[in-house]
């Protein structure tokens, strides 16, 4: 009996060393050879990552059921998409994955707004992908009916030359591409947002939001990376040039005569 | 035959060239030799290498985990004391835009991509390492000089491709300072 444990314990402590030698040293020498740097202190701008489902999850909403609960939005960003206050963004005709993606980092709080923090939290996925299908099919026609603050006043031409420069050609030596690049319609990129009708007011102050770190939701980092390049009054430049509505017209079209 | 070793000339020589043939000095035969296994890793030390297929990565969640997450980007200190930099090329910017790193000693630059292909060359070298979504690209390249060296893109990536520029500022290295194991350094952070 005592000779049998005695080769239990024996057996059992060389399993311990194995697992010694086999187990923990290479965990050891892993954790070691990342720096010391542990998983644990990953600091994630955003829930969304555009793999294949939900890609398909955000772009096959259905607009009719969107249009039902685009109602509850209508205070704000108007019956037809285009806010009054031109501090709140228009939502005609915008991009599908931006509006589903902005709605979820509302509700995760990875985008700070204690208002769409309220309301993104009652929306589920996939009353998001509706709204973002009824609000891309709306269209950004005028009306004289609707209050709508868009578009603002045409800016003064200086600001314009400045602003269409960055839009159409980007400053290189800065590391500045062109807005239109990714923002269209020259360009696409996943979960970037349409700004041909978007309001100049919403578009500075998210501007500055990526330069000052108030807004830290872009997925690696791209807008955070630019909007810290440009200067305060080449921001008031892009603003205007959006809000006047020259991101509609053709590039060219856009110079000062 | 040419005469190699340079003694004697061409009138000298006999009719029959490969009776005047001499066998070339051992300083010439030293230098061929040297300049044929050495001139193709003239080429190869310069340029990144895009890792094996092993270890793949999902260019679409490189934000969510990995070393490649966005509070892991920059210059690190590994554990032997050596410099890692971490980036992410994707349309239209290198992610950081400004990378910061210690004159003289030999820095490995880890890069993926996050949607096409790209390539990051350093200016004023023949430094380059291509990039493609998917892998990660290595290189160690080493700065002699402190200095401020653009890093363009140099694979056509899109329409914004031409601005797609990085800097790299090379401090010496007393001026590099010494960063704690879970400290990332950029220029901005400097």
């Amino acid at each position: 009996m005592n000779r049998v444990s005695s080769v239990v314990v024996r057996d059992g402590a060389r399993r311990l060393c194995a697992a010694a030698v086999f187990v923990w040293l290479p965990l050891a020498l892993f954790v070691t050879s990342n720096g010391g740097w542990s998983a644990a202190q990953v600091r994630v701008p955003s829930n969304v990552a555009w793999t294949q489902a939900t890609l398909e999850a955000a772009s096959n909403g259905d607009p009719f059921r969107g249009l039902l609960l685009a109602r509850r939005c209508d205070h704000c960003h108007g019956s037809e998409g285009f806010s009054s206050d031109p501090a709140i963004p228009n939502l005609a005709s915008m991009d599908k994955l931006t509006i589903w993606k902005q709605l979820d980092d509302f509700r995760s709080d990875k985008r700070t707004s204690l208002l769409m923090r309220a309301i993104a939290s009652e929306l589920s996925s996939q009353d998001s992908a509706d709204l973002a299908a009824y609000y891309s099919m709306l269209p950004i026609s005028p009306d004289p009916e609707d209050k709508r603050a868009f578009p603002q006043d045409s800016p003064v031409a200086a600001n314009v030359a400045v602003a269409a420069r960055l839009v159409t050609l980007g400053d290189g030596l800065r590391g500045i591409p062109p807005c239109q690049a990714c923002h269209g319609p020259v360009g696409y990129v996943r979960g970037a947002p349409s700004l041909a009708t978007q309001n100049g007011a919403y578009i500075r102050s998210q501007l500055e939001g990526f330069a000052g770190g108030l807004r830290t939701n872009d997925i690696n980092m791209p807008m955070r990376s630019i909007a810290t390049r440009l200067t305060e009054e080449e921001i008031q430049a892009l603003a205007d040039y959006y809000g006047a509505g020259l991101g509609m017209l053709p590039a060219g079209a856009t110079q000062p005569k | 035959m040419f005469n190699w070793t340079g003694k004697g000339n061409l009138a000298e020589s006999s009719p029959t060239p490969l009776k005047n043939f001499r066998f070339p000095s051992a300083i010439v035969l030293f230098t061929l030799v040297w300049l044929t296994v050495r001139f193709p890793f003239q080429f190869e030390a310069a340029v990144g290498h895009v890792l094996g297929t092993e270890n793949r990565l999902d260019p679409a969640s490189l934000h969510l985990r990995g070393e490649f997450v966005e509070n892991n980007l920059g210059s690190a200190r590994e554990a032997d004391g050596s410099v890692t930099v971490r980036m992410i090329a994707q349309q239209y910017v290198f992610v950081p835009q400004c990378v910061l790193i210690p004159a003289g000693v030999p820095v490995r630059f880890r890069i993926t991509s996050a949607d096409a292909a790209h390539e990051l060359t350093v200016s004023g070298t023949d430094y380059q390492i291509k990039v493609v979504p998917g892998a990660v690209s290595e290189a160690r390249f080493r700065f002699p000089h402190a200095g401020e060296y653009p890093m363009p893109c140099h694979e056509f990536c899109g329409p914004g491709h031409y601005t797609m520029r990085a800097t790299l500022v090379v401090v010496p290295r007393d001026q590099f300072r010494t960063l704690s194991p879970d400290e990332r350094v950029t220029c901005e952070s400097r």
